[in-house]
């Protein structure tokens, strides 16, 4: 589906985003999908690409363990609220003129959406076999040809929001250690 | 491998040498290193935004880095103690790259 985002920060720094109602509608689905992903054990590869493994070496298998039992758990609750967070950022949006709709997000918003978009990108990325070489291109009639629009569509969206959010934040570093 | 003299001495220094690499914190000054992995799905935007913030990167600094991951499928993107670069690893994984760690060897 094409459409165009239309978005600005306004001079209180929130970020205001107009989508065609329908397209809204469609990335509150996926949104809540993913939600419901996250609260039932996901496939082995899903699983894998939203929580990673920290230490490769099998050696540290200990240590492994050690940073999942304390990371685990934080990171799927985090990701679900900010899944019930932006569901309700888009059930609460603004109805414009006749076919749109308008989102208002503070810093806060702006950052759940960013990484929802990111998670969801990742595993309909991985359902769907992204590579960086080809792009997503299936016949009307595969099944995967609906995932493939979808992925697009919450590319775009997030490729905006990224954009916004690194015309706000300096050109300079803050810390610059030179990792060896 | 040719046989020295002193056969006593090659017999023992392996066994202390081994013996000292056996313990687990033979080498706690070893600093530690978090690698970010390329993915297919990441922006190039998103991850140049997600280094800047997490670590206050410069722009350039940010941007050479998610290139090296890009091109070299693999970049080092900070360093520190074993538990510093947990903290750094949970949360680049928090905002969905894929972040290990292992040590600067």
């Amino acid at each position: 589906m094409a459409f165009r985002p239309v978005k600005r920060r306004r001079r209180d720094g929130r970020v205001v985003i107009t989508l065609p109602a329908p397209v809204a509608q469609l990335v509150g689905k996926v949104v809540a999908e993913l939600g419901d992903m996250l609260t039932a054990p996901p496939d082995g590869e899903i699983s894998s690409r939203l929580f990673p493994r920290a230490y490769l070496d099998p050696t540290e298998e200990h240590a492994e363990q050690e940073f999942q039992s304390l990371v685990h758990g934080d990171l799927v609750r985090a990701r679900l609220e900010a899944v019930a967070a932006m569901v309700a950022d888009l059930d609460a949006a603004r109805p414009v003129g006749s076919d749109r709709v308008e989102i208002v997000l503070d810093a806060e918003g702006e950052h759940r959406w960013l990484t929802v978009l990111n998670d969801a990108r990742l595993t309909l990325g991985t359902v769907l076999d992204v590579t960086e070489d080809e792009p997503l291109d299936f016949p009307d009639h595969d099944p995967r040809a609906a995932g493939a629009e979808m992925y697009a569509l919450l590319s775009a969206l997030q490729g905006e929001l990224v954009e916004v959010a690194l015309a706000q934040l300096p050109e300079t570093g803050t810390d610059d250690p030179a990792p060896s | 491998m040719s046989t020295g003299a002193a056969d006593t001495e090659q017999i023992t220094i392996p066994d202390t040498v081994e013996e000292l690499l056996g313990e687990e914190d033979a080498r706690p000054d070893t600093p530690w290193i978090v690698i970010v992995w390329n993915d297919p799905v990441n922006l190039m935007s998103y991850v140049v935004l997600v280094l800047q913030k997490l670590f206050g990167y410069s722009r350039p600094k940010a941007t050479r880095l998610m290139l090296q991951v890009h091109h070299e499928g693999r970049a080092v993107v900070a360093n520190g103690t074993r538990e510093k670069c947990e903290t750094d690893v949970a949360r680049l994984h928090g905002y969905g790259l894929w972040a290990t760690m292992q040590r600067d060897d």
